[in-house]
C-alpha cells in the first residue's frame, strides 16, 4: 500500500526535528510539518494525513483546538498528543474529543515508534483503505493498549508448552526486560492447567499480547478452571501480576522496569522446558480430582446472596462503543475459516431448545451439565476464537458455571426452573439474532452492539434465579435529567 | 386507566427480565407493557399513529437504530414531544448521558438494573 502520511505538529524547532528523525527511521510514513494549530489544520485540508503527532501549548491556536476541528473534519484522523503538559483533565478533554493517545514529553523514540507502529499496523491491515480506528478488544485483563496483532500458541502437550517458554525467553531477550521471579511461576503454573485442559481433551491455547510496557500471556481451555492448590499456591506466587476467571488466566510480565528480584534466563532456559516435559510424561496419567471452580477471587470471600461485580467485570459491561466497527468491515477482516465456524452453530440453535426443554422435562445434574459444557461450552469456545467478543463469551461461560453452582435450588425449585427455562430460551434467540446481524446480514453498525447487553442479562438471571443481591462500586438509581 | 409503557431493545433476554421486575405493575392493571426488538419498527408504528405510549424504555446499541436516534425521532414529532422516555442501557459514560440529556430524555438507568428501583422510578414518572 502508499505510505501512510504522518503530521508533526510543534511550534519548537528543535522539537519537530527531533520527531522527524525518530519517524524517518520507520519505514512507510511519508512526513510533513506544521508550526501551529491553524497550520495543522490547512495541511489536513490539502494532504489528509492519517496520523498527527500534535503538540499541544503552541501560539494562534493550540493542539487542543485543533485537535477538536480536525476530529470534526476528518473524524478517522489518528491523533497522538506529545506534550510536556501533565494535566489529566487535558487528557480527558482530549480523550473525549477523540485523541488516540496522550504522550508526555520528554520524547520516548520507543514509545513513539510503538505507538506509530501499532496505529500503522491497524491501518494497512485494511489493504490501504484508510478506514475508522476500532476499538480492538483486548484479551488480557490488565490493557486495553496493547498491540493489534496477537502472538498464539496452540499447546496440546509439552512439545507446544517448551515452544511458548523458549519463545518467552527470547521475546524478554528481544525486549531487553530482565526475566522476572515471575516468569517460572508462570510457566509453571501454565503448564498445571494445560495438564488439567489436555486431561479434559480441550483446547489449549496461549494468546501473547503486548504493549510498551508490558506482555500479557492467557492461558485459555474451554472449560471453566478448576484449582488445585498447587494452581492456587503458584497464583498466589504470582500476586497481582496474575488474574484467573473462568476459562482463562492470564499473567503479565514487565518489560525492563520490573522492580522484582530477577532470575538469570539462562536457568529458566535450562531447566524449565525440559524438566516440564520429563515431569509431564511422568504424571500425565495421574488423575488430580478437582478441588474448587475458579471464580474471581471477590467471590470467594463474598457472602454468596451476594453477586459482586469485580473491576474485570465492570469493565466488560460498560466497554465504550464510541469508535464503532460495522458487522461488514469485520466479516472482511476475519475471513473465511472463522466465518464456517460460526454458521456451524446453527447447528446448535436446536440443541439449544432441545436441551433446555430436556432440563424442563427432568431437572437434574446431567441435563444441567448436558447445556452447560455441551452447548454453552460450544458456544463459549467459538466465540473465544473471534477475539472480539470477550464480554459475550465470558458471560455464556458465567452462565454455565452459575447453573452448575445451584443445580441443587435449579432442580428444586419449579419456579425458578421456570424462570430459568424461559430467560434462557430467550438468551439462546438473542444469540442467533446476534449471528444473523453480525455475519448473515452484516447490518449492524457496531459489532459489539449486544455484548454489554448480554452479559447484563446473564447476570440478572443470576440475580433472578439465584436470589442474588448486584453489588456494584456504581450507582444503579436512575438518574434523572 | 392503565398506562401504556413500551419497551425497545434488541435483547429478547433484556425484554422478559424487565416484564419480570414490572410484573406486579402489569397484573394489577396498573400499567401495559408493550415490547419492540426493532426501534424503526417502533418508530414507524409511532409515525403511522397505530402506536401510542405514556412512557417508553429504550436500549442504546441496536443493530437497527441507535436509541438516541431513536428518543431524537421520536421527540422531534410535536405528538410524542413531551412523553417520557428513560434510557436503559449498559452504557454509563457522561458523554452518551449529556447527549441523552439535550435530546430531553428523563432518566439514564444502567443494566444490570435492580427490579425494585426500576419499578420505583418508572411509578414516579408515570405518576402512579
Amino acid at each position: 500500500m502508499e505510505d501512510l502520511r504522518l503530521l508533526i505538529v510543534d511550534d519548537v524547532e528543535d522539537n519537530r526535528l527531533v520527531l522527524n528523525a525518530i519517524c524517518r527511521k520507520m519505514e512507510g510514513f511519508e512526513i510533513k510539518e506544521a508550526v501551529d494549530g491553524i497550520d495543522a489544520i490547512a495541511v489536513c485540508e490539502a494532504w489528509h494525513p492519517h496520523i498527527i503527532l500534535m503538540d499541544v501549548m503552541m501560539p494562534n491556536m493550540d493542539g487542543f483546538e485543533a485537535s477538536k476541528v480536525i476530529k470534526a473534519r476528518f473524524p478517522e484522523t489518528i491523533i497522538i498528543v506529545v506534550t510536556a503538559v501533565i494535566d489529566p483533565q487535558m487528557e480527558a478533554h482530549m480523550a473525549a474529543i477523540g485523541v488516540s493517545a496522550y504522550l508526555h514529553k520528554p520524547i520516548n523514540k520507543e514509545l513513539i515508534r510503538f505507538k506509530l507502529q501499532n496505529f500503522g499496523a491497524f491501518l494497512r491491515s485494511k489493504d490501504g483503505i484508510h478506514t475508522k480506528l476500532s476499538a480492538k478488544e483486548a484479551l488480557n485483563p490488565f490493557s486495553s493498549d496493547v498491540r493489534h496483532f496477537k502472538t498464539i500458541f496452540d499447546i496440546s502437550d509439552a512439545e507446544g508448552m517448551m515452544d511458548f517458554g523458549v519463545w518467552v525467553l527470547s521475546r524478554c531477550e528481544e525486549r531487553k526486560s530482565r526475566s522476572s521471579s515471575k516468569v517460572d511461576p508462570m510457566i509453571e503454573l501454565f503448564y498445571e492447567l494445560m495438564r488439567q485442559g489436555t486431561r479434559n481433551e480441550e483446547h489449549v491455547s496461549i494468546i501473547i499480547e503486548e504493549s510498551f510496557e508490558e506482555i500479557f500471556m492467557t492461558m485459555k481451555l474451554d472449560k471453566p478452571i478448576v484449582l488445585n492448590p498447587k494452581m492456587q499456591e503458584l497464583a498466589d506466587d504470582l500476586q497481582s501480576h496474575c488474574i484467573i476467571r473462568q476459562n482463562f488466566a492470564c499473567v503479565r510480565l514487565n518489560n525492563g522496569r520490573d522492580d522484582l528480584n530477577p532470575t538469570p534466563s539462562v536457568d529458566v532456559i535450562e531447566k524449565a522446558p525440559s524438566s516440564k516435559k520429563e515431569e509431564l510424561e511422568k504424571k500425565l496419567p495421574e488423575v488430580v480430582e478437582p478441588t474448587a471452580v475458579v471464580l474471581p477471587l471477590s467471590e470467594i470471600v463474598a457472602d454468596k446472596e451476594v453477586r459482586t461485580i469485580d473491576q474485570n467485570e465492570q469493565g466488560m459491561l460498560r466497554q465504550s462503543f464510541i469508535d464503532k466497527t460495522s458487522a461488514v468491515d469485520y466479516v472482511q477482516e476475519i475471513g473465511g475459516d472463522v466465518l464456517d465456524e460460526i454458521r456451524d452453530l446453527e447447528s446448535l440453535d436446536e440443541e439449544w431448545i432441545e436441551k433446555i426443554h430436556a432440563l424442563e422435562e427432568e431437572p437434574n445434574i446431567e441435563n444441567i451439565r448436558s447445556f452447560a459444557d455441551g452447548v454453552l461450552g460450544v458456544y463459549v469456545r467459538a466465540i473465544n476464537n473471534l477475539f472480539e467478543f470477550t464480554a459475550l463469551a465470558y458471560a455464556l461461560s458465567s452462565l454455565g458455571t452459575f447453573m452448575k453452582e445451584h443445580a441443587d435450588a435449579i432442580i428444586n425449585d419449579p419456579k425458578k426452573l421456570k424462570m430459568l427455562v424461559m430467560l434462557t430460551e430467550h438468551l439462546g434467540s438473542d444469540l442467533t439474532s446476534w449471528r444473523e446481524h453480525i455475519f448473515s446480514l452484516q447490518d449492524a453498525a457496531d459489532i459489539h452492539y449486544l455484548d454489554s447487553s448480554f452479559f447484563s442479562s446473564c447476570m440478572q438471571i443470576e440475580q433472578i434465579v439465584g436470589n442474588k443481591e448486584i453489588e456494584t462500586d456504581e450507582d444503579n438509581d436512575m438518574e434523572f435529567f | 386507566m392503565a398506562k401504556r409503557v413500551i419497551i425497545v431493545d434488541d435483547s429478547r433476554a433484556v425484554i422478559a427480565t424487565a416484564e419480570l421486575a414490572l410484573e406486579t405493575l402489569i397484573e394489577s392493571g396498573v400499567i401495559e407493557f408493550k415490547s419492540y426488538l426493532n426501534p424503526l419498527e417502533l418508530l414507524g408504528a409511532l409515525q403511522a399513529g397505530s402506536e401510542n405510549f405514556d412512557m417508553l424504555i429504550s436500549d442504546v446499541n441496536m443493530p437497527e437504530m441507535n436509541g438516541l436516534d431513536l428518543a431524537r425521532a421520536i421527540k422531534s414529532d410535536e405528538r410524542y414531544k413531551t412523553k417520557p422516555i428513560i434510557v436503559l442501557t449498559t452504557e454509563s459514560s457522561e458523554s452518551m448521558k449529556m447527549s441523552g440529556k439535550e435530546i430531553g430524555v428523563t432518566g439514564w438507568m444502567v443494566k444490570p438494573f435492580n427490579d425494585e428501583k426500576l419499578v420505583k422510578s418508572i411509578k414516579m414518572v408515570l405518576g402512579v
